[in-house]
């Protein structure tokens, strides 16, 4: 049975079609790669699974249950958890704390108990300025403040939002060992991302959105060598 | 150190009606009445909703206690849960169509329930006394003002323990995890709107309650007076000034603000309005974050 299943998924922001009929699966323990051009939809399907926009039609199906309509407090409950694109650290927390409010409520963990889960999360991520505030971390810091905010809940499923913009190659290369770790713990990986040497590296399979529609799907040898997608990247003309 | 400072605030309080004269235990019960509003209206700005409604529900229970005295021979002391109460339920109901909203949409609602309350409450006179009001016959504890100041004492300590419980357990995690971003709290598992209205309800209840003691304390109650946007205005500044989210910023700011206006009041009988004025606004100017917070910040820095 796949983790998720996405079945015509549409949304509309007025006239704008931002996602169109997306019907696809995520098989469990699977990376998958979610690609395509600015605006193309991607962050608005993440959005959708999360539950913090609603959908305007179609249905997402999670471990054989239809949560189309599950508010989003309850989706992450159930194990569907994101990361946000542009870093949202609660600023008037430390770290510790940022993390610690996915396993106080996610989890319904004591204070106690989801303080010792959220020193666990640091260790596993090597993150060691779990005490300062968010405004005296590193980008890189930030973004696995935001992995570890995303992955203390325990999740099946996990939606990466470019997590590797802004990053210098060693950075990235620790990031992708973070996601092949998260992977090899049983949990099932959605990556957005522009950097393509890393879907490469990373991806079992990668989906390329454009204009809220799939355009390919497969491996990334082989969809990168697709005409569809090269001229959703480059232009008409590819 | 903290906990002996503790003790000994408390122990001044409690022995305060025999060292003190009338004058002083009148102005200190005020002000205790007030700090309650203060922090009432903090911890729901905590959750990030700058909610008007505070002098709305204070009326509302002020109204409850005494017409329940009047007209339903309810004990005097048991009066001020009728006054709760009453808040309480009240807020849970318009709670659950207001708290829809947000920022100054949530705040603008809330102000205008203050008025439709003291539109109602001028309207049914058969129950409320109309625009004259209502005169209470029974005075709580026969008027004895050391009492009194007990009772406020004991209510007070229950809204700051109350306040600490926000600041010490998980709700402190979910509101100020609502306040500083939604979509960040939905995403953590938070669910929102229970917080949001468990927080509105509980603060209205304090609310309500505070309404209650006062109108006890003072025996009567009068639209235009109860309603009276002193018991916005003034916990706001408290709290400004005190330093907001947080427990002892608006102990803090209803201490100074409190006994500085009380002192004004003396010096000078007509103009102590606009020092009282300029005081606020000197405070939220150069200390953004109130006289606590900014203390505060400055041990955080070093």
């Amino acid at each position: 049975m796949a983790t998720l299943r996405l079945e015509n998924l549409t949304k509309h922001f007025g006239g704008l079609v931002a996602v169109n009929n997306v019907t696809f699966e995520v098989a469990e323990q699977e990376i998958l790669g979610i690609i395509g051009p600015n605006g193309a939809g991607k962050t608005t399907l993440t959005s959708l699974v999360a539950g913090t926009l609603q959908v305007s039609g179609g249905r997402i199906v999670f471990e054989g249950k239809d949560v189309t309509k599950s508010p989003a407090h309850l989706r992450v409950r159930m194990g569907i958890s994101r990361t946000f694109q542009t870093v949202r650290p609660l600023k008037d927390f430390t770290a510790l704390e940022n993390i610690m409010v996915g396993a106080l409520f996610a989890r319904g963990e004591s204070l106690g108990k989801a303080k010792e889960r959220a020193y666990q999360v640091c260790q596993l991520l090597e993150f060691d300025r779990a005490e300062r505030y968010p405004d005296r971390l590193t980008v890189f810091e930030l973004k696995k403040l935001e992995i570890a905010r995303a992955i203390v809940s325990d999740p099946k499923i996990l939606f990466l939002d470019e997590i590797m913009a802004g990053l210098n190659f060693e950075e990235m290369k620790q990031m992708i060992n973070i996601v092949r770790s998260l992977r090899d713990r049983g949990v099932t990986i959605c990556v957005i991302e522009h950097v393509m040497s890393v879907i490469n590296e990373l991806t079992d399979r990668v989906i390329v959105l454009d204009r809220g529609e799939i355009i390919a799907q497969g491996p990334y040898q082989e969809v990168s060598q697709n005409r569809r997608v090269i001229a959703a990247y480059l232009g008409e003309e590819g | 150190m903290k906990t002996l400072s503790i003790i000994a605030v408390l122990a001044l309080a409690i022995i305060l009606p025999f060292i003190a004269d009338i004058y002083l235990i009148h102005v200190v019960s005020t002000i205790m009445i007030f700090m309650c509003l203060a922090l009432s209206w903090d911890m729901m700005l905590r959750t990030g909703q700058l909610s008007f409604g505070t002098a709305g529900f204070f009326g509302l229970g002020a109204y409850a206690a005494i017409i329940a005295v009047d007209d339903f021979n309810v004990n005097p002391v048991m009066s001020i849960f009728v006054g709760a109460v009453f808040a309480a339920l009240t807020s849970f109901g318009l709670g659950i169509a207001v708290l829809k909203l947000r920022e100054m949409y949530f705040a603008i609602t809330t102000l205008a329930l203050t008025s439709v309350f003291t539109v109602l409450a001028r309207n049914l006179s058969d129950l409320t006394g109309g625009a004259a009001g209502k005169i209470l016959f029974n005075a709580i504890f026969d008027g004895d003002p050391k009492k009194t100041y007990w009772l406020i004492l004991s209510f007070t300590i229950v809204v700051i323990v109350l306040s600490e419980i926000f600041e010490r357990t998980r709700v402190k995690y979910a509101i100020s995890s609502i306040r500083n971003d939604e979509l960040v709290a939905k995403s953590s598992g938070i669910n929102i709107f229970k917080y949001l209205l468990i927080v509105f309800v509980i603060t209205s209840a304090i609310q309500g309650a505070a309404g209650a003691i006062y109108a006890q304390q003072y025996a009567f109650v009068e639209p235009d007076s109860t309603f009276s946007a002193n018991f916005l205005l003034l916990p706001i500044a408290m709290a400004l000034v005190g330093g907001i989210y947080s427990t002892i910023g608006p102990i803090v700011g209803a201490l100074v603000l409190g006994f500085t206006s009380e002192y004004l009041k003396l010096l000078m009988p007509y103009g102590h309005l606009i020092i009282y004025g300029i005081i606020i606004v000197l405070t939220v100017i150069f200390l953004r974050k109130g006289v606590y917070g900014t203390i505060m910040e400055k041990i955080r820095s070093k």
